[in-house]
């Protein structure tokens, strides 16, 4: 089977260098057009493929052309492109052994595309015009030299339809097939008996989804973008989010957004995040902190870490802002989400006022936000506390849907999102000096929070139905 | 009394621990370095990489008088700079011994340092005394407090070790004591349990935690240490290289396949196999798999002028190449191998087919 591989290889060369010296003998379109200006000429010896074919011939025809392209102009540029001429030719060759006929009469095809819009480029930008073209044909090659790239070993056995499949596959999961790195039949031998074959695969399967760097605090941009498109329906089509007053929000530097937690499954953090996202004008990224119990429990911590929340702390506080990003804070924490039902939109304490602290120490804006909707989303019934010692949760939440459809019931009522992003706070102008003034900071937590209760109020009041 | 000045020309280095990985390697440093006049190298062994200016001597610190011997050492020789790397690297089946040698030889040490009046003490510590907890936040600075398992020996002993130091520097000695907490060393040459852990084919990791890590690459290692020689800076730094990745991402880069654990079964497990000596560590590293224990290298940037020129990747990468190579037998480690004349040979192709 090895010795296979080179002799089909062989016809293919051979087919290949045929059609290269037929070229010649058709109408050759790029040189024979008349050229009217010497940038064209230039661009067509230089050009890649089927003009640097017989640089000779194309020399010729180029000075039998109409006088009006300036003969000497181009007798220059094509002796200085010569040599490249010629290598042009053996990797037209070389390629063109590569490609099949559909992928070569693209090739040659190309320049007859590229040549209509040469002329227009006599204005001045014929470098980015031949840029644009190179990288159509780049395209085009990697395209075609890439889904006829076989190994060998499945063209040998007959499998082409089933190679073309597992192609197709290979697109979304990354899997080297057997003797891919060799080629030969043996060497696939080798690769499906040795335990490191199946090793590499299963790592790469494993990095499939994944960035192979991480910010500092853990989002993978490439796990995160999976997702997006699930967030982005909830946000569109789920929860209708309406988004107002993105205006307070500042298009770069610090700020702390303070909203009110609610909802068993909080997914308030991550449908703000969505909102600033797709709604801002600078499409600014936020970082929610998320509770301390989310990080002990097992799969939801490291996948909430992956998609962007942090770990709610001061020290982690400090460093986002520090960087100069944009922090959504829920003060309630666990009380938030732990509302009953019959508590709806009452904002619960607001801890101890640490988000106060953290912006007189760093000197970030307070933007009231105001979630209302999500309470609805999962209202809890009912909250049992008494095996939350053993399973690490704060509480164990009885919801419409929770316990008696198992994990269904975890799917988010789909209620109407009101998110709306009040004007900043007025700090009062405290430095952070005050940051351990307590009867201040309380006072401008106290004002945060009835900001944020009174808009809800209004909210809440004004709206027609839960869902609509 | 008054501390006495830095000596900018022909200064005395001693370190214990001369012939660990730190050790051997800043000897060969030291050796290079024209400001540096002598090294004194205090270790039960001497360190291969000992040239003109290196002058050894035995010294065990787990007997009982070798802070006498030390302190005579230091006098005879007039040093001016102490370098303590005297601690073990991965952890030990004989506590009382790994006892004596890191929390009562440090005493020890400390004890010698004063009474010869040492100028700076330097000593080595790890970031994993922070202790790996999911209320850390995900930079640990200096001032945070140890919150590694005392339970486990390994830990206990080096906590007190660096209390110890830390002591001396506060008491008016005149001794400036800088502690380099240093995150987990990797790298082409070291050997600590990391290199163990992550030199398995199969690698164990807790089902469904993903913890960022951090490490340090050996060369960034070995240039913080001069750089805690070459610069007065007392205090605590931590000694660690930019970003962190996940401990998945980690296996992936390093080759390796991870072997998810429910936790819970994990512990008394990996207990068994670390009493039948199968096991590279003890169950207490297990937190190290499941949270996060990341410190903030700012401070050393700062104070101490030091910046890691690999990143946390980097390091990966530079181990992981590495470690290729051993997997398929075209390095043999010095001291594991078994002595073969073929593989010291003077070709070196010969000793590659050979291996």
């Amino acid at each position: 089977m090895s010795k296979k591989k080179p002799k089909k290889a062989e016809p293919k060369r051979a087919r290949a260098t045929s059609e290269v010296k037929t070229k010649p003998s058709e109408p050759p379109h790029v040189i024979a057009e008349p050229s009217t200006v010497e940038p064209s000429v230039d661009f067509s010896a230089n050009f890649a493929p089927a003009s640097a074919v017989d640089a000779a011939e194309s020399v010729e025809v180029a000075e039998s052309a109409p006088p009006e392209s300036g003969p000497k102009s181009t007798k220059e540029s094509n002796a200085d492109d010569d040599s490249a001429a010629d290598y042009g030719a053996d990797l037209v060759a070389e390629i063109s052994a590569y490609v099949p006929d559909v992928a070569s009469d693209d090739v040659l095809d190309a320049p007859a595309h590229a040549e209509g819009h040469a002329p227009r480029g006599l204005g001045g930008d014929v470098g980015g015009e031949l840029r644009a073209v190179e990288a159509e044909v780049d395209r085009i090659l990697h395209e075609h030299v890439r889904l006829d790239e076989p190994p060998g070993v499945a063209e040998g056995l007959g499998l082409g339809a089933a190679f073309r499949v597992v192609e197709r596959l290979r697109e979304a999961i990354p899997v080297e097939l057997p003797g891919e790195q060799g080629g030969t039949l043996v060497d696939a031998a080798k690769d499906v008996l040795s335990t490191d074959y199946y090793l590499r695969q299963w790592g790469r399967l494993g990095l499939r989804n994944r960035s192979e760097e991480v910010d500092e605090f853990g989002l993978d941009p490439v796990y995160e973008a999976r997702f997006r498109p699930f967030f982005d329906l909830l946000y569109k089509y789920w929860f209708r989010v309406e988004v107002e007053g993105l205006e307070n929000v500042p298009d770069d530097g610090r700020c702390i957004l303070v909203g009110n937690h609610s909802g068993v499954l909080p997914y308030d953090g991550i449908m703000v995040r969505t909102a600033v996202r797709r709604a801002h004008p600078a499409a600014r990224e936020v970082r929610w902190l998320a509770e301390d119990f989310v990080y002990h429990l097992p799969f939801l911590g490291a996948f909430m870490n992956r998609i962007g929340a942090v770990r709610a702390c001061q020290e982690n506080a400090e460093r986002l802002l520090e960087g100069e990003r944009c922090v959504l804070v829920f003060p309630e924490g666990i009380k938030g989400i732990g509302k009953l039902w019959r508590d709806r939109y009452q904002l619960q304490r607001f801890g101890r006022g640490g988000f106060v602290k953290l912006a007189l120490r760093t000197g970030a804006p307070i933007i009231p936000v105001a979630i209302v909707g999500a309470e609805e989303s999962a209202p809890m019934l009912y909250k049992v506390e008494y095996l939350t010692e053993a399973l690490g949760l704060p509480f164990v939440p009885v919801t419409p849907g929770f316990p008696i459809f198992g994990p269904l019931g975890f799917i988010p009522a789909p209620t109407k999102w009101r998110i709306k992003f009040l004007p900043a706070v007025d700090l009062e102008g405290s430095g952070p000096e005050s940051a351990d003034d307590a009867l201040l900071v309380n006072r401008l937590a106290e004002r945060v929070r009835g900001t944020i209760q009174e808009s809800l109020d209004k909210t809440v009041a004004t709206r027609k139905s839960v869902f609509f | 009394m008054p501390p006495r000045g830095p000596r900018v020309q022909g200064r005395v280095v001693a370190l214990t621990g001369a012939a660990s990985f730190l050790g051997r390697n800043l000897v060969g440093v030291l050796e290079e370095d024209a400001s540096v006049a002598g090294i004194v190298a205090l270790d039960v062994q001497a360190p291969p990489t000992a040239g003109k200016k290196t002058r050894f001597y035995e010294i065990d610190l787990t007997r009982p008088s070798a802070e006498v011997r030390i302190a005579e050492v230091l006098r005879a020789e007039d040093v001016d700079t102490f370098l303590h790397l005297a601690f073990l690297s991965s952890p030990s089946h004989a506590p009382a011994y790994s006892h004596e040698l890191e929390s009562v030889g440090t005493m020890r040490v400390v004890t010698a340092c004063r009474s010869a009046r040492v100028r700076k003490l330097v000593q080595a510590s790890t970031t994993l005394l922070y202790g790996a907890r999911p209320t850390n936040p995900n930079f640990l600075s200096e001032r945070h407090p140890l919150r590694a398992r005392r339970d486990d020996p390994f830990f206990a002993d080096k906590i007190e070790a660096e209390q110890e130091a830390l002591r001396l520097g506060q008491r008016g000695s005149g001794t400036l004591v800088t502690v380099l907490r240093t995150a987990p060393i990797l790298g082409p040459t070291v050997h600590n349990t990391l290199t163990k852990y992550l030199g398995r084919k199969l690698v164990p990791t807790m089902m469904g935690f993903d913890p960022l890590v951090q490490f340090l690459h050996e060369v960034d290692a070995i240039a913080a240490f001069k750089r805690a020689i070459d610069r007065d800076a007392p205090g605590i730094f931590n000694i660690v290289a930019d970003g962190v990745l996940p401990l998945s991402t980690v296996i992936k880069l390093a080759g390796r396949a991870g072997v998810p654990v429910p936790h819970p079964l994990a512990r008394p497990a990996l207990e068994a196999l670390w009493v039948a000596h199968v096991a590279e560590a003890p169950s207490s590293f297990i937190d190290y798999l499941r949270f996060l224990c990341v410190a903030d290298g700012r401070k050393a940037q700062r104070e101490l002028g030091f910046t890691a020129t690999y990143t946390t990747r980097e390091a990966l990468v530079d181990f992981a190449s590495v470690q290729l190579l051993r997997d398929v037998r075209l390095i043999h480690d010095r001291d594991k191998a078994t002595p073969d004349k073929d593989t010291v040979g003077a070709t070196g192709a010969k000793a590659v087919t050979s291996a």
